[in-house]
């Protein structure tokens, strides 16, 4: 029975092929670390934001004065309205974290190389993707962060040439922060999601060609390949436990981690309150644009501290495979990046103060530089390298792939 | 793809695989509550799911409309003479006794919409109801006495709190 | 083995970056004394808001059904609700209007007033028993030395220790339940995480330990470097 209705199927549609090429028979590396959880974790905080955020919009309203009162209809009303909202609100900085570890991984061990240069470009379409969602998203609330949050990022297209205040307000639908821009934030973070899942069945694609990148950064021999499904399945799946139990820890006893105190006062266009911070995951970024005095020039540089991971591929110029661990400056430079990032997000948190200022400019200069000089950096570790001799893990590897 | 074999092996698909394979869909199908239960109605509309009224106010031939759970209840404080006429039938297309309708003689409590396509029927001069799309009519006891209604008005649960008034929704 | 150690030596970078945002301390000395979280503090605190700060506050997202879920008696919340129905929002007795001419500004919501400032309960607490008189005989708060609101517990004319150590509870009660207020689900909450997070963590090692069996031949190959 099963297996005629499974031979109805594939006369008009590929389903056992589409398996066998994509989990029981779809090679990967064996020597996958934990790292390489990350893409799916991804997966399933979007599957679950998805799921969450559907089931608030059918009792949130996207009014300006009904806005913070239907959230709190959620909060205290609704069945399990409470558990939906901070499933919501908690997953999407969970969601930042996920996707974060899964660029440091892919940096880490150099999977952005070529011939993954796609697969990388398209993730960088989805980050983006996923700020501006979380952005928008963070209005909704309509609190007093949302809004000056909200007031202050629009803001920033201030910078564009000519028409920059024209700009501002047709984002905004009117002259501030209002509730035409809080309905259009709305539907727009209903929309962008779908746009995402798109996004990532082409990201699946990409990576179905190229396949995945393993820690040694090497094309790994047939032999060493093993079939996704059922192992790299049961890895994933006992990866998302680990993860759910630190989501859950967060949703269920601290899920006011992540929401700003200052957010549960309605948004009054009136008064900014005292210290207004962005989201976390926002504040390395924020912290370069508060580095630049100068409006044109600081929202140029947050927005190429974003897009320069796209030109990675053809920033580093090293010949020598392999991942971060057999590369000692590369390594070394990963590591001082990470530092600046976590130094900026020190500094986007803290009041603005002269040493403030200057630890920003520093970090920044630390973060960018990091780029600008991989070409140079690359170029000569990969001499050194050749001089001393290739690490013989490494030449065994070489060797191993051309025979 | 060494181990591929291994695994497509029935004799594989153990205990532990089972045992995790059930608790996992089990622990997804519990997950799905939340979520399906949201959608009931939430804590401030089961809030209204009685409704009380006041009767003091209603003079003797008086009718008073009240929401209850976002349909129309008639409240009619019924005179002497509306309550004989009640009571001496029992209507002709849906028969049933006055007094099966009402707690007490003088007060009639019912769910004001037309029993044949749902809109809301007219109070009359004589003590009853017209409806107003299709002609439906309703004696004093608001039974119907002339179609296309099929049914007598429907009398809601409810009860008496104290001599003047009543829980509407509740027993 | 480079794997392993570059991984750990990851992983606490990871860490150490996480520090800043824990470290993120309000700037005002707040009372850190715990504020209870029995029932019993929570109603004695709820009456207090009701009967005393109810006067000019109000609570928009409290229904007087809500005091019903807390356990106070049908009579009781009837006394207080007076005509209004019983899914009312708890409603000041002063209009708006009237407190502004007496203080010069509209008394805030108290609903989600434990919510709304960074310290929460402690907030509060530090708020009702920071009332005192300061060097130049001003009565004068010490969170917020602006606020207009009077000094309702009186603790900065109390010397007497026994009768400030009653205030002070008194205003423990207050923050106990508008903590409650600002959150009414929150000990549900907790309950129900402490099922989920024992579900997850059994499904974890089952799904461990199905995974050391699925893995069994491939672990006992040679490691990749």
């Amino acid at each position: 029975m099963f297996n005629r209705m499974i031979s109805w199927i594939d006369q008009r549609f590929p389903l056992t092929s589409f398996v066998k090429h994509d989990l029981t028979g779809y090679p990967t590396p064996r020597n996958l670390s934990y790292w390489w959880n990350f893409g799916f974790l991804a997966g399933f905080v979007l599957v679950l934001q998805l799921a969450t955020g559907i089931f608030l919009a059918m009792h949130y309203k996207a009014d300006s004065g009904m806005a913070f009162d239907s959230i709190q209809h959620i909060m205290r009303d609704v069945n399990y309205g409470w558990l939906l909202r901070y499933l919501h609100a908690t997953g999407a900085s969970a969601f930042f974290v996920v996707v974060y570890v899964h660029m440091a991984r892919t940096l880490y061990y150099g999977s952005y190389r070529k011939p993954r240069e796609l697969l990388w470009w398209t993730g960088q379409g989805l980050l983006l993707l996923l700020m501006a969602i979380s952005f928008m998203g963070y209005l909704l609330p309509w609190g007093q962060m949302s809004y000056w949050g909200a007031a202050v990022i629009t803001n920033l297209f201030r910078a564009t040439p000519f028409i920059g205040d024209q700009v501002v307000i047709w984002l905004r639908g009117d002259y501030g922060v209002g509730d035409a821009t809080l309905t259009r934030f709305f539907a727009l973070h209903y929309l962008f999601p779908f746009i995402i899942v798109g996004g990532v069945v082409i990201h699946l694609i990409a990576l179905h060609t190229v396949k995945s990148s393993n820690p040694s950064g090497i094309n790994l021999a047939d032999k060493d390949n093993i079939p996704f499904h059922p192992y790299f399945t049961i890895k994933d799946m006992f990866g998302l436990g680990v993860y759910l139990l630190v989501f859950f820890v967060f949703v269920f006893f601290f899920p006011n981690a992540f929401i700003e105190a200052a957010n549960n006062i309605p948004a009054n266009p009136m008064q900014t309150p005292p210290h207004i911070v962005p989201e976390w995951y926002f504040l390395p970024f924020y912290a370069i644009l508060r580095s630049v005095p100068d409006l044109i020039g600081g929202v140029v540089a947050m927005g190429l501290s974003v897009m320069i991971f796209a030109a990675m591929p053809y920033m580093d110029r090293s010949r020598i495979p392999g991942g971060a661990h057999y590369r000692p400056l590369y390594r070394l430079q990963f590591y001082i990046f990470i530092i600046a990032i976590f130094v900026l997000g020190y500094v986007g948190s803290q009041p603005v103060t002269d040493n403030i200022v200057l630890l920003g400019r520093g970090a920044t200069l630390v973060y960018f530089a990091c780029f600008l000089f991989l070409p140079i950096i690359s170029k000569v570790e990969e001499r050194m390298l050749l001089k001393r001799g290739l690490p013989p893990a490494v030449r065994a590897m070489v060797e191993g792939e051309k025979a | 793809m060494s181990g591929s074999d291994t695994i497509d092996n029935p004799e594989r698909r153990n205990f532990l695989g089972k045992i995790t394979t059930v608790a996992g869909v089990t622990g997804a199908a519990a997950a799905c509550w939340p979520f399906v239960n949201s959608m009931n109605p939430s804590s401030d509309v089961l809030a209204k799911a009685t409704t009380e009224v006041d009767l003091s106010n209603i003079p003797p031939g008086g009718e008073h409309s009240v929401a209850w759970q976002g349909k129309p209840v008639f409240v009619v404080h019924r005179t002497p003479e509306q309550i004989k006429n009640a009571e001496s039938s029992n209507g002709s297309i849906d028969p049933e006794a006055d007094s099966k309708r009402v707690l007490k003689p003088e007060w009639l409590v019912v769910v004001g919409i037309c029993t044949h396509l749902g809109c809301v029927p007219n109070r009359d001069p004589e003590g009853g109801w017209l409806c107003p799309c299709h002609g439906s009519m309703y004696d004093a006891s608001g039974r119907v006495i002339r179609g296309p209604a099929p049914k007598n008005l429907e009398v809601p649960t409810y009860s008496f709190v104290s001599d003047n008034k009543i829980l509407i929704g509740k027993a | 083995m480079i794997n392993h150690r570059s991984s750990k030596r990851f992983c606490l970078v990871l860490l150490l970056g996480l520090l800043p945002l824990f470290a993120n301390a309000s700037e005002e000395k707040l009372d850190e004394s715990p504020i209870p979280t029995d029932r019993a503090s929570i109603q004695r605190g709820a009456e207090e808001v009701v009967t005393t700060c109810g006067g000019c506050h109000g609570l928009k997202y409290v229904k007087y059904s809500d005091l019903l879920t807390l356990g106070f008696a049908k009579d009781k919340v009837d006394g207080w609700r007076g005509p209004l129905p019983l899914d009312a929002a708890l409603k000041p007795q002063m209009s708006a209007d009237d407190a502004t001419a007496s203080f010069g500004v509209a008394p805030p919501d108290l609903s989600l007033m434990a919510a709304a400032r960074e310290g929460g309960g402690h907030y509060l607490y530090s708020y009702l028993t920071g009332y005192h008189i300061n060097d130049k005989g001003e009565l004068t708060n010490s969170v917020f030395p602006v606020t207009r609101m009077p000094d309702v517990l009186g603790l900065s004319g109390i010397t007497d220790p026994k009768q400030r150590a009653e205030m002070e509870e008194k205003a423990k009660d207050v923050s106990a339940f508008l903590i409650w207020a600002a959150d009414p689900h929150a000990q549900e909450r907790k309950h129900l995480g402490y099922y989920v997070l024992a579900y997850v963590f059994v499904m974890t090692i089952l799904l461990f330990l199905w995974k050391k069996q699925i893995w069994h031949d491939i672990d006992r190959q040679p490691k990749i470097e």
